[in-house]
């Protein structure tokens, strides 16, 4: 078909050629900028150091080496990283279609919750008890999601707001539970006991946290992929984010995707809070989030809601996150300061994606006024 | 205005050493298709934009327009295309708005009203001073928007396609005044893309295109057809070519629809009426009668209060717009910029929404085949002449002729059993023009049946094989030969002043 076209118009296939080219030269061009922009952003964190600390290098060092320097710091590293990709990919499902639902952070304690209530009060061999609690979790996620959704679509709720006010829903929900029946008599804390060997993430690398989590983040990068590109659902998800009546018009039924939208994310958001439970604490405990999930949605902003992308995004963010934590402890920087320095340098990161954005559609602009 | 060049910083030249000179006193038609550079070239007169080269001489004082202030200081004044009016205030308010007579610190609100009446007279130009411009029509609108430049002391008024929102008696009113300002020594400079208009009221003309111009000649010398030549660039069919209709049996049957709006307006006060197979049915009428209500009940969009669609002896009235498509139906919207592309969304993606989910593109019911969506793409980008580099350049980087190609495309490649086609031309250039005419035809001829809504009646009138007319809501008259009327003839039905004892 190519070679047919080619000879019709030799000359629209030489424009197409030289155009296919620019676009990928300035793909390259966009990583070479970002890059370049994490190295500012990176020096400028440190002018920021060298005012608030007597040891600049050392603290800066710190932060910069400092998740590399054992083998228990990459693991808390890749730990980390593990649940901000499932965070992120939630982000980027709903955002894709235009939905600004922030239910991940409800919908990550009642995966915990589901996946405690499992892995505690259910009986079964090995891997088939870790199998039934990631689907009673993801369950549970989807099926929350549901309700801003079937709000939003039906009854034209505003999505956030009703999102806010249902995590507050889900972690009262999971505070009571776990506050008055999971929490043993005379336990010093609030927290479950731990969970049985059979429910638990397996910790597969000796001296360190990385755990089994890993690879279902990886499948749930792969399958959040070929959802949005390549599945019919994903394309409806596409264009009613790109442009709603379009989608109504061409006869796509908004509704449904709205409020499935809601609901998959739901699924690795309530992963996250099952890896946090089966993988991180191996148990429920109070505030077993602390809003890690708008953490999750910083992520999706910097991959652009590409799931491929989010992996990448997740671990250059808890880079810094865990970097920030070692640089408090040894170097004496107070936290206030290191949020600081990581917030300079998202917000850095962050702006000159947006900057490519404007960038990229400028030149689409350009290449319709050539052809 | 002498060598002016404009180059936009994203490197797109729209002027390129651009001469271009207007007599004082006179009526100087500019035309040429969409992105020549009429508009930009006007923004530079205006002050909008700064020229990157070039000068501009006003009375033979080279001057520099720096923003709109100077060039209003200069009496420059520009009516926009798209009205800068305060719809919650009076006309006499408008006109005033920033140069407001005071007293005492007040607004002075019956000298304004004089100021109005006294402007209105003097140029021949009828607007009711104390009335809220949310009130008052279209035509009216316009021609305060002409007194409050003149209020501002324009003697050159830029009148941007000023009679695309207008009926043919508005327009005829227009061109009247027009005529009135310039016997009073202003001077008018008139953008047009509709050439007959040029021929009705224009002096000389300039022609544009991709950012030159090639060539300014007085009226009384071009024909539309060496006008539109000029334009394109090539020779181009100004009269829709087609032969007469074959017409079959009955395949879109409307009868007796009603719609009430959510704030109680009856939009539609029973429409019926029948498409049949290898015909246009086009519906004329004045923007705001009902045609959108009808067009998006029709399409499965609205639901309707009462009466019912069938289409082949398929009830569809209510149905979702996917189950209206699967049954035949075709849908070219008003706005296409609205719900007619996704303009973030690729070509080939903007091709395939109403097909995506079948077939080669999906299989086993969820994997989709982006090769075979992007194949089909390419295919259909060249069968419509959608130019662009392939089919993953997003909507929004085309031109509004191209868009509308992706629209016609998908559209009329499911060979559709009845197509409602809503304002297809509009906003587009006469080379786009030409070929979505050519398109409906063709659908026509291959037994479609037809439905045309239109509110360019010269268009509406020439491709129709039946006319009907719409006012608030009715279908006021039908005609079965749409070329033997004349537009001013029509227009008496637009407006309401006449209509049929008996409607069929």
């Amino acid at each position: 078909m190519t070679i047919e076209v080619a000879a019709a118009h030799p000359a629209r296939a030489a424009e197409r050629a030289r155009f296919q080219r620019e676009r990928r030269r300035q793909a390259l061009a966009q990583v070479v900028r970002t890059l370049s922009t994490v190295l500012i952003a990176l020096g400028l964190g440190f002018i920021i150091t060298v005012f608030v600390s007597d040891k600049p290098v050392q603290a800066y060092v710190a932060l910069l080496a400092g998740p590399l320097s054992s083998t228990a710091r990459v693991g808390t590293w890749i730990e980390d990283a593990t649940t901000l990709t499932m965070l992120g990919l939630a982000f980027a499902v709903v955002f894709r279609a235009k939905q600004f639902s922030l239910l991940a952070e409800g919908q990550l304690y009642l995966g915990a919750l589901a996946a405690g209530l499992i892995a505690l009060k259910l009986e079964a061999p090995g891997v088939l008890h870790l199998g039934i609690a990631m689907l009673a979790a993801a369950a549970a996620g989807f099926a929350f999601g549901l309700i801003p959704g079937a709000l939003k679509a039906y009854y034209g709720a505003n999505e956030i707001v009703s999102t806010l006010m249902l995590n507050v829903v889900a972690v009262r929900m999971y505070d009571l539970l776990l506050t008055y029946w999971l929490k043993p008599p005379g336990a010093g804390y609030t927290w479950s006991n731990p969970f049985p060997a059979s429910a638990i993430f397996t910790r597969f690398l000796e001296g360190s946290r990385i755990n089994t989590a890993l690879f279902v983040a990886v499948g749930l990068v792969v399958l959040t992929w070929l959802l949005v590109y390549k599945t019919p659902l994903g394309y409806e998800l596409r264009m009613v984010g790109a442009n709603l009546d379009f989608a109504r018009y061409g006869g796509i039924n908004e509704r449904r995707v709205i409020m499935l939208s809601m609901a998959l994310a739901g699924i690795p958001a309530a992963l996250a809070g099952a890896h946090l439970a089966m993988g991180v604490h191996q148990r429920l405990l109070l505030n077993i989030s602390l809003g890690l999930a708008f953490e999750g949605l910083v992520v999706a902003l910097m991959a652009g809601n590409h799931p491929l992308i989010v992996p990448f995004a997740a671990l250059l963010y808890s880079y810094l996150r865990i970097g920030g934590d070692i640089m408090e402890r040894t170097a004496a920087v107070g936290s206030d300061i290191v949020r600081v320095i990581q917030a300079t340098i998202i917000l850095f990161i962050t702006a000159e994606l947006l900057v490519g954005f404007a960038r990229r559609r400028q030149a689409r602009r350009i290449a319709h006024a050539a052809g | 205005m002498r060598g002016i060049t404009k180059v936009y910083p994203n490197g797109v030249v729209a002027n390129d050493r651009v001469d271009f000179t207007v007599q004082a006193g006179e009526i100087h038609g500019l035309v040429g298709e969409n992105g020549a550079g009429k508009t930009t070239l006007m923004k530079l007169l205006y002050g909008l934009e700064q020229p990157t080269e070039g000068e501009i001489r006003l009375r033979g004082q080279a001057v520099q327009i720096r923003n709109p202030h100077v060039a209003i200081d200069l009496g420059i004044g520009m009516v926009h295309q798209n009205f800068m009016l305060v719809p919650e205030f009076t006309v006499a308010e408008n006109i005033v708005l920033g140069l407001e007579p005071q007293q005492r610190g007040f607004i002075d609100r019956e000298k304004s009203v004089e100021i109005t009446q006294d402007l209105a007279r003097q140029y021949g130009l009828q607007v009711s001073a104390a009335a809220r411009i949310d009130t008052i029509p279209v035509g009216m609108r316009q021609r305060v928007e002409i007194l409050k430049t003149l209020y501002r002391g324009a003697e050159i008024l830029i009148l941007d396609e000023p009679t695309a929102v207008l009926t043919p008696q508005e327009t005829m009113d227009l061109f009247a005044a027009v005529k009135t300002l310039v016997r009073q020594g202003k001077t008018v400079i008139f953008i047009s893309h509709k050439l007959r208009e040029m021929k009705a009221v224009a002096d000389r003309v300039t022609v544009m295109r991709d950012g030159r111009v090639m060539g300014t000649l007085p009226v009384a010398e071009a024909t539309e057809e060496t006008l539109a030549q000029m334009m394109v660039g090539r020779k181009v069919l100004l009269r829709v070519e087609k032969p007469p209709a074959r017409r079959g049996n009955p395949v879109l049957q409307v009868h007796d629809l009603k719609y009430v709006s959510e704030t109680g307006h009856q939009a539609l006060r029973g429409v019926s009426f029948n498409v049949h197979s290898g015909e246009i049915f086009g519906i004329a009428g004045v923007e705001g009668n009902g045609q959108t209500e009808l067009v998006e009940i029709l399409t499965g969009l609205r639901i309707a209060t009462a009466g019912t669609v069938t289409l082949t002896d398929k009830a569809v009235t209510n149905r979702t717009p996917r189950t209206v498509r699967q049954a035949g139906m075709s849908h070219v919207p008003e706005d296409r910029l609205r719900n007619g592309v996704a303009l973030p969304a690729s070509i080939a993606e903007n091709i395939v929404v109403d097909r995506y989910f079948a077939p080669p593109f999906t299989k086993y019911g969820w994997w989709m085949e982006t090769g075979e969506v992007k194949k089909t793409a390419e295919d259909l980008m060249e069968e419509f002449d959608i130019r662009a580099p392939d089919s993953e350049v997003p909507v929004r980087a085309l031109s509004g002729g191209n868009m509308q190609k992706v629209v016609l495309a998908r559209e009329l490649s499911r060979s559709p059993k009845a197509l409602v086609a809503a304002q297809p031309t509009r906003g587009i250039d006469i080379g786009a023009t030409e070929f979505a005419h050519r398109e409906l035809v063709r659908i026509r001829d291959r037994g479609a049946a037809v439905l045309l809504v239109s509110a360019d009646l010269s268009e509406v009138m020439a491709l129709s094989d039946r006319l009907a007319v719409m006012h608030s809501g009715e279908i006021v008259a039908v005609f079965d030969r749409p070329r033997q009327l004349t537009e001013e003839e029509v227009g008496l039905y637009m407006l309401g002043l006449k209509r049929q004892e008996r409607v069929h």
